[in-house]
């Protein structure tokens, strides 16, 4: 009889972890946390430190992420904002980039998303290399901006190839 | 008349003789047999391609090349 008590509150225990525990774990609509890519992906694997992401940056859903290099003069910075629809996330994409403060800026197409647009700079007081990724996806408008020393910007590839993983995992996170 | 066919005798086997070397002579020059052999190419000193700090190169990195924690953190990038 003991040994029935047993299986059955094993079972039941089971059952409880399955339905919180592993519903945690997936993405949920809203859950934002899975979004960002990180950039150690790419790397050596360490090469970033990730600070603790900030949802609903300015008051828009989405989520923002910053990664500083471990030498500290480098720093990646995804933000990911979900919107209503496909014109809302142009419309706050074209926000976004008229907001941008980069000097002497170079803008070219991007073969990322909807949209793509690098631009290369420097910041307004020359201090760093500037570079900003931004597209949309669907209903989401992403710019990740990379920023380093005034003559060590970001080498395209790699914001290319950051930009293509951060759009492929925002459409997983769609179809989730 | 026996001394006059001797003289005739040799005065004809040189003039032959001359006839022939000029002839196998003409089909030589017509013809170069010589080999000629390609020379050896000299070893110079050998070449030791530097890199950006005008080492050797480090982890593997070849001429061109410097090992450094960059944006993909350490790794090979272009000098």
């Amino acid at each position: 009889m003991n040994k029935i008590r047993t299986m059955a509150g094993g079972f039941a225990a089971a059952a409880v972890l399955t339905m919180s525990g592993f519903g945690y774990a997936a993405a949920q609509p809203g859950d934002f946390s899975t979004l960002p890519v990180d950039p150690n992906l790419i790397t050596d694997s360490l090469a970033y430190n990730a600070a603790p992401a900030v949802y609903n940056p300015n008051g828009q859903p989405g989520v923002e992420t910053v990664y500083t290099h471990r030498d500290g003069s480098r720093t990646i910075t995804t933000t990911v904002l979900v919107l209503p629809d496909a014109g809302a996330a142009a419309a706050a994409l074209d926000g976004a980039r008229a907001g941008l403060a980069v000097a002497n800026g170079k803008s070219q197409p991007a073969a990322v998303g909807s949209g793509g647009t690098m631009l290369t700079g420097m910041s307004p007081d020359g201090s760093k290399s500037v570079t900003v990724l931004s597209f949309t996806e669907g209903n989401t408008a992403t710019t990740i901006e990379f920023a380093g020393a005034p003559k060590d910007p970001a080498p395209s590839d790699l914001v290319l190839e950051l930009g293509r993983k951060q759009d492929t995992a925002i459409r997983d996170w769609q179809a989730a | 008349m026996r001394k006059f066919g001797m003289a005739l005798a040799i005065v004809a086997m040189m003039s032959g003789s001359v006839v022939t070397a000029q002839t196998a002579y003409a089909a030589q020059s017509s013809h170069d047999t010589t080999t000629y052999t390609q020379p050896a190419v000299p070893v110079g000193p050998a070449v030791q391609m530097l890199d950006c700090f005008g080492t050797t190169g480090g982890m593997g990195c070849g001429p061109g090349w410097v090992w450094r924690d960059g944006w993909r953190g350490w790794a090979c990038y272009p000098c």
